[in-house]
């Protein structure tokens, strides 16, 4: 009997440590995957890499293995991403105060909208790509840098504004209250209260979108045009950081495509810059936030 | 005044409350409008389910496009399923905090990697891989440029999704419901096996779904790797040409020929309701759950 | 079987962080009578009733010191199987908590990883010990349905009779009436009775009168010391330490 036991106790504990094991490698997998791909990217940067690369536009036949930098792509997707989050911010800040203060939290609306803020959330970036451009073609405008922010914009709204909900939907409804009982109207509590005791958190939201944006390259194909000169219009075509590397890669010249690891190298610091403040931020909001 | 300005806010609100769900039926109104030129003319049988695409010739078959997506959405599932349940599990069950923790802005990070990126990584290590090293241990030929080369990158591009909300469902099971278990003398695999995985199964399922419907839609990280070869593919190791990839290969570009604008057209739309449906499934599933658990 | 064993808790020490919960415990809990740990709430009650099956390990930066001797074997030693520990005990938690399956597979749950394979022993232990904890005659139609379908009373019954298919040698309770409606507590009290003819019982509680109903031996403890112990007749009627005889008074609470 005891022997019996001690066997399929045997088989049991076996059975514990092979999963414990196989579930810490996963874990591994997945740590991993991001150091590769990390490292495989600096790494293959590193020849490509320089400093004239960051500040001089493309010459003549720069996409032919000449002379040049990407400068006009990099500020590109600067211009493009600020812009693009500006207008989302404008959409997202008061849809967050609207779903945290004038209707009741779980009101029907609110779930609605958070539903649909959720659906958008899921649409392809391609799939905006097309809308923008459809949206672009009904206006009569062209492929320009105001048509690229547009169509981003459309792509961060979803992502910044749930950000900002749920940081909001932290904050605890008495001081909202106390506010209210103060005799400030709506208007002003939600303005000054949630504002300022959600700040961080608004900005870690900001900051998540701006970097889905900067990073999207898919909406932006035919939205945003490309060019080699640094737009100086909202009207002058842009050109975008993902779809430089996107073209360089598809070059057949070796060296072409060595920029093009290059300049998704200075994509992926910028991405890690923004997730780093992103973080900062976050770490802040739990300090200050009245729980 | 300040009454007014506080009406004023309240009619602009509840404007911009309406513009999520305003949006996604423009999306869907725009893209079937846009669509109808072909929509009218060719049967949606003959769209859907003929893989003969010759624009030149006015065939716009989707079939293939629609496998090569499916194809590869499924390879990277297999793949990113289980180790991100894995993972999770190891995450919430098995874990010290600090190792919790830290694990969480990996999974943020390569949430927010541009998918370019991705797909210069691909380029760069999956297509030798799968070309240099999988195909012949498979006994074929393959330039690397595959469904296989595309499923892993995507795979590694779902990780953070499907992670991301199975801790959450993980979390959601009580810590005394585990300790019931344990208390029987059951070990921490058996806890983990026919109680959190159980209790939380609907959520993981929802994970899933969620993962599926992400990938589904992902479009240059894809592109860069899967080869796009406009036929249904046979194996692993063959090209592919996602629905996405289509779109973003060919459109702008073909406004002089009506018919084929408005075939990318569709393939948009059903790219479109596809993702919109497993994204629409995944929510009302996690809802439930949520319920459920309160 | 040699029917159950003493538990003997030789100076126990339990720290959250650096916050000592339990300071320095010694206490032996006889067999085959119930033994009620009182305290005001946060005195370390629970901790302690945990400490005894190692559910502390589950907790993160929990340290434990000194031992808690069961069958003349430290649980706390490395070399102990804790799956057999924890098999010696059956616990019932403040609320019921049942596990995500049927009625039926809850009580079998518990053999069946511990090797019981064969289909009519399962069967007849399961009908055996939900007959014990009183609730084969409300369930014995409706095996097949989901644990939770029941009433929080008869759930707490069902992980009564889960605790009890493992055949273990000790029953702890957690405050195990706390979530239950009054007559659902006094069907779980008599359980608790019944069983002590044949296990060793331990009950955490804060209500007083349910210590004065079941309990053989009483145990007080009052921020993370054993002020007092002995058979509960006579700590009830002659408290030796001020403190219990505040909190008996109820004075502190």
């Amino acid at each position: 009997m005891n022997g019996v036991a001690n066997g399929h106790l045997g088989k049991r504990k076996r059975a514990d440590v092979f999963f414990r094991v196989l579930a810490t490698a996963a874990a591994a997998v997945v740590l991993l995957s991001l150091l590769l791909i990390l490292g495989t990217i600096l790494w293959k940067s590193v020849p490509a890499l320089s400093l004239s690369m960051l500040t001089h536009t493309p010459k003549g036949g720069f996409y032919l293995g000449k002379e040049g930098g990407i400068l006009n792509a990099i500020l590109g997707s600067l211009y493009l991403a600020v812009g693009a989050t500006v207008l989302a911010f404008l959409l997202s800040l008061p849809l967050a105060l609207y779903l945290n203060l004038y209707k009741g939290r779980a009101s029907k609306t609110a779930v609605w909208t958070r539903f649909f803020l959720d659906v958008l959330w899921g649409v392809p970036s391609i799939v905006y790509g097309v809308f923008g451009f459809v949206v672009m073609l009904a206006l009569g405008l062209r492929a320009s840098l105001l048509a690229g922010m547009l169509t981003v914009a459309l792509l961060e709204f979803p992502i910044m504004c749930r950000a900002i909900d749920e940081v909001m939907r932290l904050v605890p409804l008495e001081l909202k209250e106390a506010s209210d009982s103060l005799g400030a109207t709506r208007f002003e509590t939600a303005l000054k209260v949630m504002v300022r005791q959600c700040a961080p958190g608004i900005l870690t939201g900001v900051l998540l979108a701006f970097g889905r944006g900067i990073g999207d390259a898919a909406s932006v194909l035919f939205t945003a045009g490309f060019t080699d000169r640094i737009p100086s219009s909202l009207a002058d075509p842009a050109a975008t950081l993902p779809l430089a590397i996107f073209f360089q890669l598809g070059t057949p010249f070796p060296e072409v495509q060595q920029r093009a690891y290059a300049s998704a190298a200075v994509l992926t610091l910028i991405i890690l810059l923004i997730s780093l403040a992103g973080r900062a931020m976050s770490r802040k909001v739990t300090r200050h936030v009245v729980r | 005044m300040r009454l007014l300005k506080d009406a004023l806010a309240r009619r602009a609100m509840s404007f911009v409350a309406a513009l999520p769900g305003i949006l996604v039926l423009l999306i869907v109104i725009g893209l079937f409008l846009k669509s109808k030129a072909i929509l009218g003319v060719e049967p949606l049988s003959r769209l859907l389910f003929s893989s003969a695409w010759h624009p030149l010739k006015g065939q716009f078959g989707l079939l293939a496009f629609i496998t090569g997506t499916v194809w590869v959405t499924v390879t990277a599932l297999v793949l990113a399923v289980p180790v991100s349940i894995l993972a999770a599990i190891y995450l919430s069950e098995y874990a010290p905090r600090w190792v919790r923790e830290s694990a969480k802005p990996v999974v943020d990070l390569l949430a927010g990697l541009p998918s370019v990126v991705y797909g210069v990584w691909g380029v760069i290590l999956v297509v030798p891989f799968v070309g240099g090293v999988l195909a012949p241990l498979a006994g074929v030929y393959s330039s690397g440029y595959s469904i296989l080369a595309g499923g892993i990158v995507l795979a590694i591009m779902t990780f953070p999704t499907i992670i991301h909300v199975t801790l959450e469902v993980f979390a959601s099971v009580p810590r005394s419901l585990r300790d019931a278990s344990l208390s029987l003398g059951a070990t921490k695999w058996e806890t983990t096996r026919h109680v959190v995985l159980r209790k939380g199964a609907q959520g993981i399922l929802a994970a899933s779904v969620l993962g599926f419907s992400r990938a589904f839609g992902e479009t240059m990280a894809v592109l860069m790797v899967v080869g796009n070869v406009p036929a249904v593919p046979r194996s692993l190791f063959d090209a592919g040409y996602p629905l996405p990839a289509l779109i973003a290969n060919n459109y702008g570009e073909m406004m002089s020929i009506p018919r084929y604008d408005a075939a990318l057209m569709t393939a948009a739309l059903v790219l479109m309701l596809i993702v919109l449906f497993f994204n629409v499934l995944a929510r009302r599933i996690l809802v439930r759950v949520e319920k459920r658990i309160r | 079987m040699n029917g159950p064993a003493p538990i003997s808790i030789r100076d126990l020490s339990v720290f959250y962080g650096d916050l000592q919960v339990l300071k320095n415990i010694n206490l032996d809990i006889p067999a085959k009578r119930i033994t009620v740990i009182i305290g005001p709430s946060g005195c370390g009650k629970t901790t302690l009733l945990k400490s005894l099956n190692r559910l502390l390990d589950t907790a993160e930066s929990v340290r434990v010191q000194g031992e808690v001797v069961l069958d003349g074997e430290n649980i706390y030693d490395p070399r102990t199987e804790v799956t057999r520990i924890r098999k010696k005990m059956g616990l019932l938690s403040q609320k019921p908590q049942v596990l995500p399956m049927s009625i039926y597979e809850n009580v079998a749950y518990g053999p069946k990883i511990h090797g019981l394979k064969s289909k009519k022993d399962l069967a007849r232990r399961v009908e055996h010990y939900l007959k014990v904890a009183g609730l084969w005659d409300e369930v014995k139609d409706r095996l097949r349905e989901p644990a939770s379908s029941l009433s929080v009373g008869q759930q707490q019954r069902l992980c009564l009779a889960r605790g009890l298919a493992v055949e273990p040698e000790i029953i702890l309770g957690d405050e195990p009436t706390s979530a239950l409606d009054p007559q659902s507590s006094q069907n779980v009290e008599r359980r608790l009775i019944e069983l002590k003819q044949e296990y060793t019982v331990v009950v955490v509680t804060h209500i007083l009168r349910q210590a004065r109903r079941v309990a053989d031996y009483l145990a007080f403890l009052y921020l993370g010391e054993l002020v007092e112990h002995g058979p509960a007749a006579e700590v009830f009627a002659n408290p030796k330490d001020p403190r219990t005889r505040a909190y008996l008074t109820g004075e502190i609470s």
